[in-house]
């Protein structure tokens, strides 16, 4: 997996109080018990420790880790094109 | 008018004593005081409290809970999660529509609110959490004791400072007498120990501040060198059924609670009525409602805070409305002063002490205030029955709330 999706487990498991092993590209945050309010509390600290801008939509309870890690990057590629 | 009297089948308790009803009843029956010095509070002119000993918020709560609470709420969730427990009655199986939930609070998560108002200030508000007002506001202590016990009669939090948890227990009373209720899981929390307001105890002048580098000896209720209280934080929570409820079910019942009686001073914001009118008020409505003359009150939780005021003028109203009577204790000495869920902490100690027929001693009560003509057990717990106990509380805003409780079985 890309180091996107690499940095998004780590915060998931130093903040977010998920264990590693319970992560798998294809885990929802659904899976992982975290509701939408969840959502906007883990794109805040991705924007602040990635540096990245993401709208505190961009993902929902229903995507997987993995297509979190991709809006993330689609963000950082937009921002580093404009 | 007296009104039934409803059981007391489970007891929770979260202090600066223990987490859990045992080791705080064996913390207040040895009347050591838990106030020490406070890292949280380093550089604020008062740096001493009586915290929460540590505990694991995962194990006690589930995941994410740390996240997900506040810490008022996490106490309050401890303490019922122990009460519900004790009191043997089946979450799974009740019929969670009669099950209400009343608890006091004076001020909700102001830990949350500090911490959250720091990050806007620093970083800007769009850094600000989603979870900011789920977090802070303080009738989220019930709903989430409610969402976790599928408890879904009436659902409130009552907000009288000091007197809130002793409110909240007289109105989960109202609620079992109209038949509202089969049961409800009532009492107070508070987790009040914040830099901020800590400070603004200490600026208005009604924290202890002479004995800093001994915390221990600072909360000193009824004796003659108090200078204020120290601030603790906990929740108490009791299991209140209807009596025929507790009797279908064969529950144990811990003692009764007979009468509730509240009232205002409507004389000044944080001083008591001199004259001591409104706490008379409160407690001859107690006596009535439960039944009760003056002269039988065996035993008295006074409010006793450890300041000048109250304690001058609760001791004078004790004497004057109850006699000689009653075996009088402060267990602030031992857990200070929890506001929003002393009253609480204190009626579950009340029931405990009519149960175990043990009056527990007050903390650093080395000279009795020249004032004070009252019966109070110092230094070791003293055996005593006591029949009827009456628990007093008096909030800031003049608000005062008396519960009178009996012996069960």
């Amino acid at each position: 997996m890309s180091s996107t999706y690499d940095q998004l487990v780590t915060i998931l498991t130093e903040r977010f109080e998920v264990s590693q092993d319970e992560i798998t590209p294809d885990t929802t945050f659904e899976d992982l018990e975290m509701d939408s309010l969840f959502m906007v509390e883990l794109l805040l600290v991705v924007q602040n420790e990635m540096g990245v801008k993401i709208g505190e939509d961009a993902a929902t309870t229903g995507d997987t880790v993995a297509r979190a890690a991709e809006l993330i990057d689609a963000a950082t590629a937009a921002a580093s094109s404009s | 008018m007296s009104g039934p009297a409803v059981a007391v089948t489970g007891l929770g308790l979260v202090t600066a004593a223990g987490v859990g009803v045992q080791d705080t009843w064996k913390r207040v029956c040895e009347g050591r005081s838990t106030a020490s010095r406070d890292p949280s509070l380093k550089g604020m002119p008062v740096d001493i409290s009586c915290s929460v000993p540590a505990y694991d918020t995962n194990e006690l709560l589930g995941r994410r809970s740390a996240l997900k609470y506040d810490r008022f709420v996490q106490l309050a969730l401890i303490a019922a999660i122990e009460a519900v427990a004790d009191s043997g009655l089946d979450p799974d199986s009740w019929d969670g529509a009669r099950v209400g939930v009343v608890l006091g609070c004076g001020m909700g998560g102001l830990g949350s609110y500090d911490e959250q108002h720091r990050r806007m200030s620093e970083s800007g508000p769009e850094n600000v959490s989603p979870m900011l007002i789920p977090l802070m506001i303080p009738n989220m202590a019930a709903g989430h004791v409610g969402m976790r016990f599928g408890a879904r009669g009436p659902n409130f939090v009552t907000a009288t400072a000091c007197a809130s948890g002793a409110t909240a227990i007289g109105a989960a009373l109202d609620l079992l007498r109209r038949g509202e209720c089969d049961v409800v899981i009532t009492g107070g929390t508070e987790a009040g120990i914040v830099p901020l307001v800590v400070t603004g105890f200490a600026r208005m002048g009604a924290l202890s501040t002479r004995r800093l580098d001994d915390p221990a000896s600072a909360s000193r209720p009824f004796d003659a060198d108090r200078d204020g209280f120290v601030i603790g934080e906990g929740a108490g929570i009791l299991v209140l059924e209807r009596a025929e409820h507790a009797r279908a079910r064969g529950a144990r019942v811990r003692a009764h609670l007979a009468g509730y009686g509240a009232s205002a001073d409507a004389h000044h914001a944080t001083a008591p009525d001199p004259e001591g009118r409104g706490v008379a008020l409160a407690v001859t409505a107690a006596l009535a409602d439960a039944g009760v003359a003056a002269g039988e009150v065996d035993h008295v939780n006074a409010h006793g805070t450890s300041t000048p005021l109250n304690d001058a003028a609760e001791a004078a109203s004790i004497r004057r409305l109850l006699g000689d009577r009653p075996v009088v204790t402060s267990t602030k000495g031992v857990v200070g002063h929890t506001l929003g869920a002393a009253g609480a902490i204190e009626a579950a100690l009340t029931v405990l002490a009519i149960q175990e027929r043990t009056v527990p001693p007050t903390a650093n009560l080395t000279e009795r205030d020249a004032g004070v003509e009252i019966d109070i057990v110092r230094d070791q717990p003293r055996t005593h029955h006591s029949r009827v106990a009456m628990s007093n509380s008096f909030g800031f805003g003049g608000q005062n709330a008396v519960l009178v409780f009996t012996e069960g079985a």
